[in-house]
């Protein structure tokens, strides 16, 4: 049998370990941003300060259009192969 | 003619495995929403149903490794892939009967190696191919799930650590509502991919299809994706309270972090060909996005018996597929034994059932909370 590194499929496996790190991790740490911006333009809101809250609404829908995108690019990719 | 009474029978108990590896593997996908309240648990099951069937037309990616580099397709007989079948099935029913969270995927492949060895020897298994694309990302994919799900949730709580908890949580509920649903998709692209790999796989050995301009027929993809989402509908309750509760209790940034980080690793396999266990991934996700809050949150005898259960399942399902095709064989090479087999099999199944419900159902919606 070839050695373990001939039968190992490097590539692919090192694809998969940075493609799941940044996805898992990247995507989540955005919709975390999404609901920061939330809460915050929620809190500001009510204390009567607009224009931090709009500041903040908007840093949620940024970060909201992020994971979205995020999401159906990884889609199309899969569907595209 | 007898031939092709084999391969309807081994479409046909294909087609068993892969509902019984939707109905299995539904606790892996729901668990988690069902535990954070972040769906009602019929809901979740019957978005996960869907998704499990819209999951199975992304890719044929996984269908492929399957069907050509596990074991030796020109040594292939349906009498074979039977044997393999049979071997996953079982394997599958006595773990759901222990609430054992193991992998339907390892069963499968374990079983098609037991049969194979069976048959034709070690010629017939494809050591490298098993070792390359099988066992090694096997190994990868939980810990990645679990390093991926422990960073993530480190991260959230570092974002939203100081907000208030109401609005975070309803938050992250809402976010788990499209985790869960990626985190189904992922499930129905890989597993649903195996099964076609081996109903691909036995029309080969039929002569039903030419090795060389190798496809999975559309017929194939349709109804493999139609099993499992049934399978996944009718639900595995006992399982849902295993991953859900019992290894260790979750918030809801917990579920999106362990769902978001399964449905990654799963995803990027599937694109990739890697026939891996979404059981063994999702578990190591789940764990992870525990373990990284408080190593003592982790019910660490329940993970161990979670792992004692995949260890075991290789070689339990390669097992039964061999003495399966045994089995058949005494009968000869007709269809004969596979019937009788499958008989054996149903009556098996009833028989655990039966035994189940006497013993009442194992969880119910107020028990998942």
């Amino acid at each position: 049998m070839p050695p373990l590194a001939e039968i190992v499929d490097v590539d692919n496996l090192l694809e998969v370990v940075w493609v799941s790190l940044v996805a898992g991790i990247g995507a989540t740490a955005a919709y975390a941003f999404a609901i920061l911006g939330a809460a915050r333009a929620l809190d500001l809101s009510r204390s009567g300060r607009p224009a931090e809250a709009v500041l903040f609404g908007a840093m949620c829908a940024i970060a909201l259009t992020a994971v979205g995108a995020a999401v159906v690019y990884g889609i199309v990719i899969m569907t595209n192969k | 003619m007898s031939s092709d009474v084999i391969v309807v029978i081994v479409v046909a108990t294909a087609l068993a495995f892969d509902f019984t590896n939707g109905f299995h593997d539904t606790a892996n996908v729901v668990a988690t929403s069902i535990s954070t309240r972040a769906m009602p648990p019929r809901l979740a099951v019957g978005y996960a149903s869907a998704l499990n069937f819209v999951g199975a037309f992304i890719s044929l990616e996984v269908a492929a490794t399957v069907a050509n580099d596990v074991i030796q397709a020109d040594l292939v007989t349906p009498l074979m892939v039977f044997g393999g079948l049979i071997g996953a099935i079982a394997w599958n029913l006595i773990t759901w009967y222990f609430g054992l969270p193991s992998s339907s995927s390892h069963a499968l492949i374990g079983g098609m190696i037991g049969a194979a060895f069976a048959a034709e020897g070690a010629n017939a298994v494809l050591a490298e191919g098993v070792l390359g694309k099988v066992m090694i990302p096997a190994l990868v994919a939980p810990l990645l799930a679990f390093a991926t799900a422990g960073l993530a949730i480190l991260l959230i709580y570092r974002i939203v650590g100081r907000q208030r908890p109401g609005p975070v949580g309803a938050g992250f509920r809402a976010g788990q509502v499209v985790s869960g649903g990626l985190l189904a998709l992922a499930h129905g692209t890989n597993d649903a991919q195996k099964t076609m790999g081996v109903i691909t796989l036995a029309l080969v050995a039929n002569g039903s299809i030419s090795q060389e301009h190798f496809h999975v027929p559309d017929w194939v993809v349709v109804s493999a994706a139609s099993a499992i989402a049934l399978g996944t509908y009718a639900g595995g309750w006992r399982i849902i309270k295993t991953m859900g509760s019992r290894i260790h209790k979750m918030d809801s940034a917990q579920g999106f972090a362990a769902q978001g980080a399964g449905a990654a690793v799963i995803l990027a396999s599937s694109h990739v060909g890697f026939p891996l266990s979404t059981t063994h991934t999702i578990s190591g996700a789940v764990i992870g996005s525990g373990a990284a809050k408080r190593l003592s949150a982790v019910r660490w005898g329940v993970a161990g018996n979670i792992v004692v259960a995949w260890l075991l399942t290789l070689p339990a399902a390669a097992s039964i597929g061999a003495v399966t095709y045994g089995i058949t064989r005494i009968f000869g090479t007709g269809a004969v034994g596979p019937v009788v087999v499958s008989v054996l099999i149903l009556i098996g199944a009833a028989a655990l059932f039966a035994r189940r419900a006497q013993r009442g159902p194992a969880v119910t919606a107020a028990e998942t909370g």
